[in-house]
């Protein structure tokens, strides 16, 4: 049994570092995210696999609809999990003669 | 006919290389000096605290925060307040009837509620706001105790509904909030026509609300409805939104429903603005700088250490010593000799509530409050 469990953890970690799915999960994040806004917010958070599918229940309660939950699940995971370091945000360009 | 189409093709090639710079150059928000993006649709700004070194923040470095895009332009002429529920006559107000009641202005301190959220451990999900979710202005416009008189609010409405014109994208919930009646009336609670002055759309003009010393969610922008309800009412930005727990929990452990409370007064804190974190500077004196505030109170002294909290040396603070408004304060300082020095600073109010070391962890990261914390490496001259 616990062999088992052990061939499962490892095969989840290999999905987890396919490339393709990763990929995948970019362009769904592309499709379903930025019709409601940029992706700063989301890549500037760094959380965990469950934080971020805590999130993704959020934003399907909101009427996103995912075509690959699990890709972008860990699109997200792989790109901006809790283990990852956190970039300092861009700074904007200077608008104050504009109104 | 030829040059017109010569013109035409210059154009395109002309609008296509703006674009080209506009994307290298990244993101302009017009009437905004430099600030740090958080996010540009919608808009969440923060401003680097060194421009907070004023009592009143200029309009172009205050910070916005905005849940979901904010609404097309209002036409003054066509702007309305609908005041309806629990009232006399449910009415239509106008700009001009705004304009024409008594004008009160009120220095305030508005903060974001989720400020300092990048601070705690573990992570949270949301805008990761370093220090500078905070500014001061002074606001000006009729109480919203006049506004409401004009409708005739019934005695028996213990809380006020509020809507702003901003709407969600897709099924994202619309920001309304919910005030009890007694915050509602206060005198320094305003529909505001102007910041410092000024008429910003960013921050919610025709009228934006002022809920002096409570957390900025409070502070709805663009208001287009106001409703007198006998019954805490609300979606999404009242519950599960912006909730608070009644008690500690351990970092890391979700809260149940029941646990948690709506978020109203703001805590005491203060901020470093001088030196820099992470800054090098010469070795000779120096004016260690600042701002505290305190949510409903007022800020009764801030204490500064040069040496990690070892010592703690009491700050000069400016003289207005108001409700809602932060205090500027400053120490002069010259460092003994060249080294790197952790500058901190703790903030005490009227009511005696002092700057934690360790503020609570909470599941949505609000509230941050921590005695503040810069690191100096001072070079010999």
């Amino acid at each position: 049994m616990r062999t088992l469990l052990v061939l499962l953890a490892l095969t989840t970690a290999a999905v987890a570092a396919d490339p393709a799915v990763i990929e995948k999960g970019r362009q769904e994040e592309q499709r379903t995210c930025l019709p409601c806004h940029s992706l700063r917010i989301i890549h500037s958070n760094r959380l965990s696999r469950a934080g971020w599918n805590k999130e993704l229940d959020k934003m399907a309660g909101w009427g996103t609809k995912y075509s690959d939950r699990e890709a972008i699940l860990e699109y997200l995971v792989a790109n901006f999990g809790d283990d990852k370091p956190v970039t300092p945000p861009d700074m904007t360009t200077d608008g104050s003669a504009k109104k | 006919m030829q040059a017109n189409r010569r013109q035409l093709f210059a154009a395109l090639i002309a609008a296509a290389a703006a674009r080209k710079i506009k994307a290298a150059d990244g993101i302009t928000i017009p009437g905004k000096r430099p600030l740090i993006l958080h996010n540009d649709r919608p808009e969440d700004l923060e401003t680097p605290v060194k421009y907070l070194n004023t009592w009143v923040t200029p309009l172009d470095a205050f910070f916005v925060r905005q849940h979901i895009p904010r609404p097309a332009a209002i036409d003054p002429a066509k702007y309305r307040v609908t005041i309806s529920g629990m009232v006399s006559k449910e009415s239509q107000i106008t700009l001009a009837d705004l304009q024409k009641l008594p004008q009160h202005t009120v220095p305030a301190t508005l903060e974001c509620t989720g400020n300092g959220r990048a601070f705690y451990t573990p992570k949270l999900p949301g805008i990761q706001w370093g220090r500078g979710g905070v500014g001061n202005a002074e606001w000006t416009g009729p109480r919203l105790s006049d506004v409401l008189k004009l409708a005739g609010v019934n005695t028996a409405a213990k809380f006020l509904e509020i809507d702003g014109a901003d709407s969600g994208v897709m099924q994202t919930p619309d920001f309304v909030r919910c005030m009890p009646m007694e915050k509602v009336m206060h005198p320094a609670t305003l529909l505001a026509l102007k910041m410092n002055g000024e008429t910003p759309d960013i921050h919610g003009v025709p009228a934006r609300l002022v809920v002096p010393g409570w957390d900025g969610t409070s502070w709805v922008k663009w208001v287009i409805r106001l409703t007198p309800t006998a019954k805490e009412s609300g979606g999404f930005f009242m519950n599960p939104g912006y909730r608070y727990p009644k008690y500690a929990l351990p970092p890391g452990t979700p809260a149940r429903p029941a646990e948690l409370e709506v978020i109203e007064g703001m805590p005491v804190k203060s901020t470093l603005t001088f030196p820099e974190d992470q800054s090098k500077i010469t070795l000779a004196p120096m004016v260690i700088r600042g701002f505290a505030w305190a949510g409903e109170n007022a800020i009764e002294r801030v204490e500064v250490s040069t040496d990690g909290g070892a010592k703690w040396l009491p700050a000069q603070l400016s003289t207005q010593k108001l409700p809602f408004a932060w205090r500027l304060f400053n120490l002069n300082w010259t460092p003994k000799e060249p080294g790197y020095y952790t500058i901190l600073s703790r903030a005490t109010d009227t009511a005696g509530r002092v700057q934690p070391i360790v503020p609570a962890w909470n599941p949505s990261g609000y509230l941050w409050n921590g005695i503040d914390k810069v690191g100096i490496t001072v070079e010999k001259a």
